[in-house]
């Protein structure tokens, strides 16, 4: 994961975090005041509940004292208590004086308790309410209660109060009462979102149609059994939240059960009081929407923020990165542009410095090289030279002398010397046309070459040598890979190669042995290995090995590896050398089937081949003499 | 000098006095024109006496409505005696299995149309009579006897009429103006009325008016003759309202559907026919208090039903006992298997049927019979309810015709209702009739509750409201005081 996408994403989850710990505080601080503010309406609603009540208990009180009071009433009295009274008279008299005095039930009672005149019940006319007569006329000072009225279709809840009119001996009595239905629950003032809803019947199993609001009858009123149920049972204010509509939330609705008691503290109905949570639902769903498009905001700015940021922060760094990468490369002049004057800045400086200095003292290390190339040159082809310059001298030395002590033999000395001095100059031309060679190394022509072809020209040239008479013998091995491909390389150069190679193993056997060859491919490359048996090399030998010059062997130029190195170079190639000391060594080259730019092989053909005066020494790079200590052991091995 | 003033004195009073004896007398004597508007709590759907169904709840009003537009071959006149209508004549074999009328002559419908024999036997056909025809003869055949054939074409399905294309054209003493099914009926006097122009020129019918309504209509002078609730007409007296009262001609009663089960799951009806106990019908009817339901939801207006037809019209009502017996309704009801609530059906239209269903349920409750009770609005009798309150209307004062009618209705399977004259039951003779009562009380099929009257009250322009004691209406006859008065008409009751 790069650098930047970690800076995008620890913007990103910075931003995001960030928002849903907002959401989180403000939603979990919402719930909580939504519940204050419900409970606090719930206390306000009952408050209400309660101030109404009372207040219809007075309006009730005065209602029925005014039909007490009335002229018409009275006369009913004065009527009904004469002896043979008929009382059928006044059975339809409720129901006027109900409308007249807006009572939802009204009640007269005769002296014993008998209803005269029921408006809820009409035909209830002659069955005695008891109760009422019983505490006669204490009624006069009672305030109004909840009590429960017997209707022909059931019971009903009412605020009811009783008056008495004494008229001498006897006794008149109006019950009346407002029916606590959907109608009271109208008259309640509730803040928005809140109901109430009142559950009237409280007979031994539930019944929803005795569950109402003020719309009437509530739909599925039977999930509120429960509750119900619980308020009949265990007492107390219970609650209960219920979400209406499962698939819809703010349908929720928290509900409070209120007990609501008669006279004798018998509990007759049961207040509702229902806050609806669609509000806080929805404040909720806004403040989480208003989080995720905040959070989706953030996260976008996050990624522009930090896109922008990385880029600001990386760029510097990517530029250094690839910097590093060019001189990995090899390409030690890259320098890196910065204005920064920060951390970066200074690293990318620091770079810039190193990356001169490496270049200088790389510089330096050539030049080292090349002024110890040329003493190692200077050393061989003072060594070269002076071999056969030491024959010379000592040759006219003894052809000066002959002349003048022993002129009679000076002919014979002179035809002896003469062809000492043809020898060494043949020497001296040998050794001058060995480096004329190497550095006449052309340029490769490529064309198709089949390298087992190439190994066993290169072996057949010197089958002579492996028998020679007084010579222990060398025994060839060839494990050819028949299936090989055509590459593209130069014939003469590659024979000129893999002959050196084999020359070189040839030297390193001077007690006979084996040379091995094989040929192999891998993955695209065509893989030779020359394997002796010769006593193998030092590791500082095989470090040197393909540096021009350089040879272990008494009369080597130290050219014939460098030739080898060039040429594997040349093809693109890499060339290694593996040894285990007593046990010879193994030179492994590697050559590309189709090498790199030999889609130019035309242009390359076409091409005049370079002359002597073109050709300069291989100078190999410091990467190219690491391909050649790869492996190296001690020991004495072989040189070119 | 003091001769003269006195004969002057005399003079003038004797001329002040005819004079105002020419002015009262003007008053009294019966003056045409002027629309009379009734109203009725009943709605009425069709005005086609071939659709009228006697049997019907609601009845008695569209037959009324019909009495306007079509006339019978006989009538009803105010002694119970049949009289000659649309028939000039009649005469009939010793045995009473032959009748022959002789249609009147110069008849016209209302689309001018002469009345004929074969009209009328067509129109008698088409209401199931076995009618024939012959010149200006109709002549009915049974083959047993029906002495009591002049009462039954004087009510019931026995109008005349004339169907052409979509409607039929009567020949009564109104037509058709304006016809606003279960709304209005306006009809306007014919002229050539074969008895003669009505008085009023016009009668507007107002239909489905609540009591209520119809007694703040009368006291708005928006209405001329309303009917009125008993419960109502025992105050009116204190108002200055004249109120019109007929005998007990209406009876509150249970019927029991044909075909209840008693034993079956609480609360269900059933329709499979099982034998009905007795027993539940008697202790519920031992139960109802049918005086407190008089004397209080009635207010005095009609009398306890323990019978099927009252005491003026078959003369043995009193053998049958409506007092209370609530110890040994709870015996009977104790006997019974365990039963669940009786639905009872009531009209809710009606005010006074749901304050008497309700009165009935609490008395059956103090029995240990529950009762459901259902408003339904109207229609014939379902048979998918256990009980139903009805008021039947007794339309003819003959009590075998009205027993016929009652038990027709109350005992459908002992009574063959295809034919017109009750012949599944003999109720010839009041020892008939008695029995035939009796069996269907005891049987269980009805429990008779009270006996009503027929109840109007009349705005101070209506003079001569002669309906005839056992109800209905002879608008004919009314007609309207339409001179300027300065106070209103002189009140008070106009009983019969």
């Amino acid at each position: 994961m790069s650098f930047r996408t970690k800076l995008a994403l620890f913007f990103t989850l910075t931003v995001v975090v960030s928002v849903a710990l907002v959401t989180w505080g403000v939603t979990s601080y919402t719930r909580r005041e939504f519940e204050q503010i419900s409970s606090q309406h719930t206390r306000a609603l009952m408050d209400q509940f309660q101030k109404e009540f009372a207040q219809r208990g007075e309006e009730v009180v005065l209602r029925v004292a005014t039909i007490v009071d009335a002229q018409a009433t009275t006369n009913m009295a004065i009527t009904l208590a004469r002896p043979q009274a008929d009382p059928s008279t006044y059975v339809y008299e409720a129901d006027g004086l109900a409308a007249q005095h807006q009572l939802d039930y009204l009640d007269i009672l005769g002296d014993d308790g008998s209803i005269i005149s029921s408006k809820e019940w009409r035909a209830h006319f002659g069955y005695k309410m008891d109760w009422v007569a019983a505490r006669g006329l204490e009624w006069n000072r009672d305030p109004a209660f909840l009590s429960r009225t017997e209707l022909a279709d059931g019971v009903g809840l009412s605020l009811t109060a009783v008056r008495v009119l004494p008229v001498g001996e006897k006794k008149l009595f109006v019950v009346g009462g407002l029916q606590l239905d959907k109608g009271f629950l109208s008259s309640l003032v509730l803040p928005q979102g809140m109901r109430a809803l009142l559950y009237t019947n409280l007979q031994s199993s539930f019944d929803a149609a005795a569950l109402t609001d003020v719309n009437g009858p509530v739909p599925q009123a039977d999930r509120l059994a429960g509750l119900i149920e619980q308020v009949r049972k265990q007492g107390g204010e219970p609650e209960l939240s219920i979400q209406w509509n499962s698939s819809d939330p703010a349908s929720t609705e928290g509900l409070h059960a209120i007990q609501l008691r008669g006279r004798d503290n018998n509990l007759l109905a049961v207040l509702l009081v229902g806050s609806s949570q669609g509000e806080l639902v929805r404040q909720l769903n806004f403040i989480r929407t208003l989080g995720v498009v905040v959070g989706g905001g953030g996260i976008l700015l996050g990624l522009l923020l930090s896109v922008w940021v990385s880029a600001r922060v990386t760029r510097p760094i990517e530029r250094l990165a690839k910097g590093a990468r060019e001189v990995a490369a090899g390409d030690w002049s890259v320098r890196v542009e910065t204005r920064s004057r920060d951390e970066v800045g200074q690293l990318t400086r620091a770079f810039n410095e190193m990356t001169r200095q490496l270049a200088e003292q790389r510089d330096r290390l050539v030049q080292a090289e090349r002024v110890a190339a040329w003493r190692e040159l200077a050393r061989r082809l003072a060594h070269e030279l002076k071999n056969p310059l030491f024959p010379l001298q000592l040759t006219l030395e003894n052809l000066q002398r002959a002349r003048e002590q022993t002129p009679e033999q000076f002919d014979e000395i002179f035809d002896e010397s003469t062809a000492t001095l043809r020898a060494e100059l043949e020497n001296l031309k040998t050794i001058v046309a060995r480096f004329s060679d190497f550095s006449k190394m052309p340029a490769p022509q490529l064309q198709p070459v089949s390298v087992n072809d190439a190994v066993r020209t290169a072996v057949r040239v010197y089958d002579a040598q492996f028998s020679i008479i007084g010579r222990p013998p060398i025994r060839p091995e060839l494990y050819l890979d028949e299936s090989l491909p055509a590459i593209q390389a130069d014939p003469d150069l590659l024979h000129r190669a893999l002959s050196n190679l084999v020359l070189n193993s040839l030297d390193a056997m001077p007690a006979g042995g084996t040379l091995t060859i094989r040929t192999a491919q891998n993955n695209g490359t065509v893989r030779v290995e020359v394997s002796d048996t010769g006593t193998g090399l030092t590791t500082e030998e095989c470090e040197r090995l393909f540096t021009p010059y350089y040879t272990t062997k008494r009369h080597g130029t130290g050219l014939g590896l460098a030739i080898v190195q060039s040429v594997v170079s040349d093809h693109h190639g890499k060339i290694s050398v593996e040894s285990v000391h007593g046990a010879g060594a193994t030179f492994r080259i590697e050559l590309p089937v189709r090498p790199a730019g030999s889609d130019n092989h035309s242009i390359v053909s076409a091409a005049p081949r370079p002359t002597d005066a073109d050709e300069k020494p291989v100078q190999p790079s410091p990467r190219k003499a690491s391909a050649g200590s790869i492996l190296g052991l001690t020991g004495e091995g072989p040189g070119a | 000098m003091k001769r003269t003033k006195l004969l002057s004195l005399a003079i003038t009073s004797l001329i002040c006095a005819v004079a105002l004896h020419a002015a009262l007398h003007a008053a009294q004597r019966p003056r045409y024109g002027g629309t009379l508007r009734v109203e009725m709590r009943e709605r009425v759907n069709s005005m086609d006496p071939r659709g009228f169904d006697p049997a019907a709840l609601g009845a008695s009003a569209t037959e009324r409505l019909l009495g306007l537009v079509f006339d019978r071959l006989v009538r009803i006149d105010d002694r119970g005696q049949p009289q000659p209508s649309l028939a000039a004549s009649w005469q009939h074999d010793a045995n009473f299995t032959r009748w022959q009328f002789q249609i009147r002559p110069d008849v016209k419908f209302h689309d001018d149309a002469k009345l004929t024999a074969e009209i009328a036997a067509a129109a008698l056909q088409a209401q199931d009579w076995s009618a024939t025809s012959s010149g200006s003869t109709v002549t009915f055949v049974f083959p047993s006897a029906h002495p009591n054939l002049l009462v039954e074409l004087a009510s019931g399905r026995s109008f005349i009429f004339r169907p052409a294309q979509e409607t039929v054209f009567g020949t009564g003493a109104f037509r058709i103006a304006d016809w606003q099914p279960q709304k209005r009926l306006t009809v306007i006097a014919c002229e050539e009325y074969w008895a003669g122009r009505p008085f009023v020129d016009r009668i507007e019918v107002a239909l489905g008016v609540t009591p209520q309504q119809q007694m703040l209509d009368l006291n708005l002078d928006k209405a001329d003759a309303v009917e009125v609730l008993p419960s109502l007409a025992r105050h009116e007296p204190q108002t200055r309202m004249r109120i019109w009262t007929s005998s007990p001609v209406e009876l509150f009663a249970l019927i029991f559907t044909p075909h209840m089960d008693v034993g079956a799951s609480p609360g269900s009806a059933t329709s499979q026919p099982v034998a009905r106990d007795p027993r539940l019908s008697q202790a519920l009817s031992l139960a109802i208090d049918r005086a407190a339901i008089v004397n209080v939801l009635l207010q005095r207006q009609g009398e306890p039903a323990g019978s099927l037809i009252p005491q003026w019209l078959s003369g043995y009502a009193f053998l049958f006992p409506a007092q209370p017996n609530l110890e040994q309704a709870r015996q009977l009801r104790a006997q019974l298997p365990a039963i669940g609530s009786l639905s009872l059906v009531y009209d809710g239209g009606d005010p006074l049927t749901a304050t008497v269903a309700e009165r009935i349920a609490v008395n059956a409750r103090d029995a240990g019979i529950r009762m459901n009770l259902t408003a339904e609005n109207g229609g014939a009798l379902s048979k998918t309810i256990e009980l139903r309150l009805v008021r039947w209307h007794f339309t003819a004062p003959d009590a075998q015709y009205a027993l016929g009618k009652l038990l027709e209705r109350v005992l459908p399977m002992q009574v063959d209702s295809s034919s017109p004259q009750a012949g599944g039951l003999q109720l010839d003779t009041p020892e008939q009739r008695y029995a035939a009562e009796r069996a269907a009380i005891d049987g269980g099929s009805v429990i008779p509750i009270a006996f009503v009257p027929e109840i109007y009250a009349l705005g101070p322009n209506v003079r001569d409201w002669m309906a005839p004691r056992w109800g209905g209406w002879r608008l004919e006859d009314v007609w309207l005081d339409l001179t300027p008065k300065s106070e209103p008409a002189a009140a008070g009751n106009n009983r019969p």
